[in-house]
C-alpha cells in the first residue's frame, strides 16, 4: 500500500471510500427497488385499540376470532395473543391466496412468527398489528410467541393450518375453523 | 501514576468479574434450551438467569470496562494527570452501589424482566434505580473525559488531540446522547410504575425511547475495540497506523449514524409508520461505512507492519506478522468474526429480510458474534496489553493468553453458527425450554447440542482469562517497556477543527435525531394513544 | 501552528459534511414518504394523499393494502374492564364500607374472617386478590358467571361497593401469599405447577397464579383455597359450563388436564398454607 506521503495515503483511502459509498448506495437502491416492485413493507399499522377493552370490542370478541372471508372474498384472520395463549389456538388459512392477519394483545408485549414463512410481527398492547401475506407451503406450521411476556412465555404457541385452496371451505357465515387441532 | 492504576484496576476487575459470572449463567441457559436435562431448571429460574446474564454483560461489563479504559487512556495518551480523580472514585462507588441494588432483586426473582425491561411488565424499583445509578456514574466519566481533552487542548494550542483520546471523547459524547432515551424511559415511565405511583404505561412510547438507546449502546460497547484497532494493534504488530485522519473520520461517523437508526429494532412493531422505518433504514445502511473504512485502514496498517518485517508478495505480509502477540492475534480473530457478524447485520437491517429473522436465534447469534466475538475479544486484548502497566509486571505466559483467545474465538463460532442456522429455521428467542417431541423442533436438537459445546468452550475461556489476569498480580518479572499508543505513518501536524472537536457533529446529530425521532416520539403526545395496565413481577398487585 | 489554521482548513469540511448528511436524509425522506407510498398505494387503489399520510403515520394502515373491516357484533364473556379509575378504587378502597358489606352480606357463607363456613360449598376469601374478587362479583351481576346464590346477593351492589368489599377480603391474611415454595407430592404435579408442559401448551400454574409472576390482572390466589372449590371450577371450565375467563385462559388449560390431574392440583393448592 502506497504510503510515501500523507497525500498518497489519503488518495488511497479516498479510492476505497468511493468503493464503500458506491456499494452502500447500491444496497439502499436495492431495498428501495424491493419496496417498489415487490411491495415489501414492514408491518406498520398504527391502528389503536384500548388493551383493557379488547374483549369488549366487536372485532376481537372471543366468538369472532379466527379466519373469516368477507363479502369481497378477502381472507382475514383475527387472533388475540394473551398471557400465555393464542386465541384461537389453531387457525386455518388457504394456500396461495392473500391473507391478512390481525393480532391484538390485551395485556403485555407479545410477538409472533410463523415458522418457514416471512410472517413476523410484534404485538404491542394498544395497537392492532397487521400482516399481509400469502402462504405457499401447506401443512401445520408453528406460530409461537417470540417476545418475552412472562414466566409462561415458553408454553405460548399455536398452529397455523395452511390447506390447499380447494380444501378451504368457510361456512355460510364466512368463518373457517380448525378441525380438532 | 499509582492512583490512576488503582482506579483503572477497580473498574476493570468489576467488569471482568461480572463477565465471568454472566458466562456461567449463559452456559446454564443453553443447557436449559437443549434436549439435555438441566439441574435446577424452572422457567422462573431461567428468566432470573437471562436477566442476570443480559444485565451483567450489557451494563456492567461494558460500562465499567469503558470507564476504566477511558481513565487509563486519558492519562496515558495525553501525558498529563487525569483531572477529578476523586470524583471518578466517587462515581465508581455510585456505580458499584447501583450494581448491587440491581443484582439483589434479580437474584430474588423480583425483577425477571430481562435487561430490555418490556413494560408493562414491571419488576422491583431497586433494579431500575440501580441501573440508573450505573448510568449516572458513567455520565461523570463522560464529563471527566471531556474536561481532560479541553484542558489538554488549552495547554497545547495548535496540536491535534491524540487519536486515542479523540476517540474516547467521541464515545463519551455518543454515550451522553445514547443514554437520554433509556433514562427518560426509566425515570418517567418505568420507575413510577414500579413504585406504584402510576398503574398504566404507554408501551409504544417506552419501546420508542428504548430503541433510541438500543442501537447506539452497541457502538458505545464497540468503541474500545476500534480504539484498540487504530491505536494499539499497529504498534503491537511492529508498524504504524496507516492513516490518522481516517481514524478520526470513522469515529465521527459512529457518533453520527449510530443514533438515528434505533428504529430498526422496531421494524416489526405496529406503532411506527413505514416512512419513518424507511428513513431510519437508509441511515442504518450508513453505519456500515465506518466499519468498512476501519477494516481497510487497519488491514493497510498491518500490511505496512508485515512488509517492515520482511513479508513479500500479495499476501506474504500476513504470514510475517507477529501472531504470537495477543493483540495481533486478537485483531485477526476479531476481524474474522466481524466478517460473519457484519454480514448477518446486513440482513437484519433491511426490513424485508428482517421479517425472516426478527426475534429468532439468528439475532441472538448476530449480537453474540459482533459483541461477544469482535468486541469482547478486543477487551481481552486490551486488558493483556495494559495489565503490565497497571501491575508493573510482565505476563508469566503469553501462551496461556493465546490459548484463551483462540478458545474464545472458536467457541464463539461453534456457538453462533448453529444459532444462525436455527434462526433461519424459525427457532424463536427468549424461551426457557423447547418441546423436543414436536417434529419441527426435534430436527433442531443436534444443532442445539453443538451450540452448547461452543458455550462450554466460552466458559472455559472466560475462566482462563480471569486466571491469566490474576497471574499478572502474582508475577515477578518487572515490566520491560512502558505502554504507548501507536503513531500514524505520517502523524498529522494540523487537522481541520472539525476533526479535532465535536461541535459540528453534535449539531448534525441533533438535526438527524430531530428528523428521525421527532415525530415518532411526538405522536404519542399529539394523539391520544391507549395505555396498558402495569403487570408487576415483584409481588405487588397493581 | 495555531487554532486559526485549524478553522481555516475546516470550512470545506463543515460544508461537505453538512451537505452529505442532509442529502442522505433528503433521499430517505423522499423515498420513504413520497416515492414508495405513492407507487405502492397506486397499485393497491389508494389515493396518493392517504398513502402519504399512512407512510407518515398520521393515518392508520399500510400504504400498500386496503384495511379490512369487521361487521360482526360483540359478544363479550365478561363486562369487566381494568380502567384506571377502577384500579385506583381497588387500591384505595373505602375500608369501612367494605367491612360493613362483608359483615352484613358475605359473612354467613364466607366467614367473618373470610374463611369458609362450609368448604364443600363456599370458597375462602381471606387474602384473595381484590382484582379477582371484584371481577367475579361483577360477572355474577352481569350474568357472565351463573350462580343461583351469588346472583341475587350482588344484584344491588354498585361497582364501588364491589371494589370496597373485594379490597376488604384481600386485606385479610395477606401474609400467606409468601409461602409459595412447598414441594408438591408427585413429580407430575410439580411439573404442571412449576415448569409447565410445552408439548400440551400448558404454561406452569405458577406463571400466572404466583402473585409475583406479572400475569393477568384478574388472576386469583390459589393457596389455601378449598380443594372442593378448586376442583369444581376446573371441571366447570373444562366442560364449558363456566366461561367468564377472558380469552379462554382457564377453559383451554382445563381442557388439557385429566380428571386425576385436576384432583391432584386442587389437593396441592389446598395444602399450601
Amino acid at each position: 500500500m502506497a504510503a510515501r506521503t500523507e497525500h498518497e495515503v489519503l488518495a488511497t483511502e479516498l479510492r476505497w471510500t468511493i468503493a464503500v459509498v458506491a456499494s452502500v448506495a447500491l444496497i439502499s437502491l436495492a431495498i428501495l427497488w424491493a419496496g417498489l416492485v415487490h411491495f415489501i413493507n414492514p408491518p406498520s399499522n398504527l391502528e389503536t385499540i384500548d388493551p383493557t377493552k379488547v374483549h369488549l370490542s366487536p372485532e376481537f370478541t372471543e366468538a369472532n376470532l379466527g379466519t373469516r372471508v368477507d363479502e369481497g372474498g378477502r381472507v382475514t384472520t383475527r387472533i388475540v395473543t394473551a398471557q400465555f395463549a393464542f386465541i384461537p389456538p389453531c387457525v386455518v388459512v388457504p394456500a396461495d391466496e392473500p391473507v391478512t392477519l390481525r393480532l391484538v394483545s390485551p395485556d403485555v408485549i407479545h410477538g409472533v412468527l410463523v415458522t418457514g414463512t416471512n410472517v413476523n410481527t410484534m404485538v404491542v398492547p394498544g395497537y392492532v398489528s397487521q400482516v399481509h401475506t400469502v402462504f405457499q407451503k401447506t401443512g401445520d406450521l408453528l406460530m409461537p410467541c417470540h417476545e418475552y411476556c412472562g414466566i409462561g412465555h415458553s408454553q405460548m404457541w399455536s398452529t397455523v393450518r395452511v390447506v390447499p385452496k380447494a380444501e378451504f371451505k368457510p361456512g355460510p357465515d364466512g368463518r373457517a375453523l380448525c378441525e380438532k387441532p | 501514576m499509582k492512583s490512576l492504576e488503582r482506579l483503572t484496576l477497580a473498574h476493570l476487575w468489576t467488569a471482568f468479574i461480572a463477565f465471568a459470572v454472566a458466562c456461567v449463567f449463559g452456559l446454564w441457559q443453553m443447557l436449559a434450551r437443549s434436549p439435555i436435562p438441566t439441574p435446577g431448571f424452572t422457567p422462573s429460574n431461567y428468566f432470573i438467569s437471562v436477566t442476570a446474564h443480559g444485565a451483567a454483560m450489557a451494563y456492567v461489563l461494558t460500562t465499567f470496562f469503558i470507564m476504566g479504559f477511558g481513565y487509563f487512556t486519558a492519562e496515558t495518551a495525553l501525558q498529563r494527570p487525569l483531572p477529578g480523580k476523586r470524583i471518578a472514585w466517587a462515581a465508581f462507588g455510585v456505580g458499584l452501589l447501583g450494581v448491587v441494588m440491581a443484582v439483589v432483586p434479580v437474584l430474588l426473582g423480583r425483577a425477571s424482566v430481562l435487561y430490555t425491561f418490556y413494560p408493562p411488565l414491571t419488576g422491583s424499583a431497586w433494579f431500575y434505580i440501580g441501573l440508573v445509578l450505573v448510568v449516572a456514574s458513567s455520565w461523570v466519566w463522560c464529563a471527566i473525559m471531556i474536561v481532560a481533552m479541553r484542558q489538554w487542548k488549552r495547554a497545547n494550542p495548535g496540536r491535534p488531540v491524540p487519536l486515542a483520546m479523540y476517540a474516547t471523547v467521541a464515545n463519551a459524547i455518543l454515550w451522553l446522547w445514547t443514554t437520554v432515551g433509556v433514562t427518560v424511559e426509566l425515570v418517567f415511565q418505568v420507575i413510577p410504575a414500579a413504585l406504584g405511583l402510576v398503574d398504566t404505561v404507554d408501551v409504544g412510547l417506552s419501546r420508542t425511547l428504548f430503541s433510541w438507546t438500543l442501537h447506539a449502546i452497541v457502538y458505545f460497547w464497540l468503541f474500545p475495540a476500534y480504539i484498540a484497532f487504530y491505536t494499539m494493534a499497529p504498534e503491537a504488530a511492529g508498524g504504524r497506523l496507516y492513516s490518522d485522519t481516517m481514524g478520526r473520520l470513522s469515529f465521527i461517523l459512529f457518533v453520527l449514524y449510530s443514533l438515528p437508526v434505533g428504529m430498526h429494532h422496531l421494524f416489526m412493531d405496529p406503532e411506527h409508520s413505514t416512512g419513518f422505518k424507511f428513513v431510519q433504514m437508509t441511515l442504518t445502511v450508513l453505519v456500515t461505512v465506518p466499519t468498512l473504512l476501519t477494516i481497510f485502514t487497519i488491514s493497510a496498517s498491518m500490511e505496512f507492519a508485515g512488509r517492515l518485517r520482511g513479508g513479500k508478495g500479495l499476501f506474504g505480509w500476513i504470514g510475517a506478522l507477529p501472531w504470537e502477540r495477543p493483540m495481533v492475534l486478537a485483531t485477526g480473530l476479531a476481524f474474522f468474526m466481524l466478517w460473519f457478524g457484519g454480514g448477518g447485520g446486513l440482513i437484519n437491517m433491511s426490513y424485508g429480510m428482517n421479517a425472516m429473522v426478527h426475534n429468532t436465534s439468528w439475532v441472538t447469534a448476530h449480537f453474540h458474534l459482533i459483541f461477544g466475538g469482535t468486541v469482547v475479544i478486543m477487551y481481552f486484548a486490551i486488558a493483556y496489553a495494559i495489565w503490565p502497566q497497571l501491575t508493573g509486571r510482565e505476563a508469566p505466559s503469553l501462551r496461556a493468553q493465546r490459548i484463551q483467545l483462540w478458545l474464545w474465538a472458536i467457541g464463539m463460532m461453534v456457538m453462533t453458527l448453529p444459532w444462525h442456522y436455527l434462526g433461519l429455521q424459525g427457532q424463536w428467542r427468549r424461551v426457557a425450554q423447547f418441546d423436543y417431541a414436536n417434529p419441527i423442533i426435534a430436527a433442531w436438537g443436534s444443532w442445539v447440542v453443538v451450540s452448547v459445546a461452543g458455550g462450554a468452550m466460552l466458559l472455559a475461556s472466560a475462566l482462563l482469562f480471569i486466571w491469566n489476569l490474576a497471574a499478572f498480580h502474582r508475577a515477578r518479572t518487572p515490566v520491560q517497556a512502558p505502554f504507548r499508543f501507536a503513531l500514524a505513518i505520517h502523524p498529522p501536524e494540523r487537522v481541520p477543527a472539525s476533526l479535532n472537536g465535536f461541535g459540528l457533529w453534535n449539531a448534525l446529530v441533533a438535526v438527524l435525531m430531530l428528523v428521525a425521532y421527532g415525530y415518532p416520539i411526538a405522536q404519542f403526545f399529539i394523539h391520544d394513544r391507549p395505555v396498558a395496565v402495569v403487570h408487576r413481577v415483584d409481588g405487588a398487585q397493581p | 501552528m495555531s487554532e486559526d489554521v485549524f478553522r481555516e482548513i475546516d470550512r470545506p469540511w463543515r460544508l461537505w459534511a453538512s451537505a452529505i448528511v442532509v442529502g442522505v436524509l433528503a433521499f430517505g425522506c423522499l423515498s420513504g414518504f413520497v416515492i414508495l407510498p405513492v407507487i405502492q398505494g397506486y397499485q393497491a387503489g389508494i389515493d396518493p394523499y392517504t398513502a402519504i399520510c399512512r407512510s407518515l403515520g398520521i393515518l392508520p394502515g399500510s400504504p400498500a393494502a386496503r384495511q379490512p373491516v369487521s361487521t360482526a357484533p360483540a359478544a363479550p364473556v365478561s363486562q369487566v374492564s381494568w380502567g384506571p379509575s377502577l384500579i385506583a378504587r381497588l387500591n384505595k378502597p373505602d375500608a369501612a364500607r367494605g367491612q360493613e358489606i362483608a359483615a352484613s352480606v358475605c359473612a354467613a357463607c364466607h366467614g367473618e374472617k373470610g374463611l369458609t363456613a362450609d368448604p364443600a360449598q363456599f370458597p375462602n376469601m381471606a387474602g384473595q386478590s381484590a382484582f379477582a374478587i371484584y371481577k367475579q362479583l361483577h360477572d355474577y351481576k352481569s350474568g357472565a358467571r351463573a350462580n343461583e346464590i351469588m346472583q341475587p346477593v350482588v344484584a344491588d351492589l354498585t361497582d364501588e361497593q364491589m371494589a370496597d368489599v373485594a379490597a376488604h377480603f384481600a386485606a385479610l391474611q395477606q401474609a400467606r401469599w409468601e409461602q409459595t415454595w412447598v414441594r408438591a407430592a408427585s413429580p407430575q404435579v410439580e411439573t404442571i405447577v412449576r415448569t409447565g408442559d410445552s408439548a400440551r401448551g400448558l404454561p406452569a400454574c405458577e406463571s400466572c397464579h404466583n402473585p409475583r409472576s406479572g400475569g393477568p390482572i384478574e388472576t386469583p390466589v390459589l393457596f389455601a383455597q378449598t380443594k372442593e372449590y378448586l376442583a369444581l371450577q376446573m371441571q366447570a371450565f373444562k366442560s364449558g359450563s363456566r366461561k367468564n375467563d377472558l380469552y379462554r385462559r382457564m377453559r383451554s388449560i382445563s381442557e388439557k388436564l385429566t380428571d386425576s390431574e385436576i384432583d391432584q392440583l386442587a389437593q396441592y393448592y389446598f395444602e399450601q398454607r
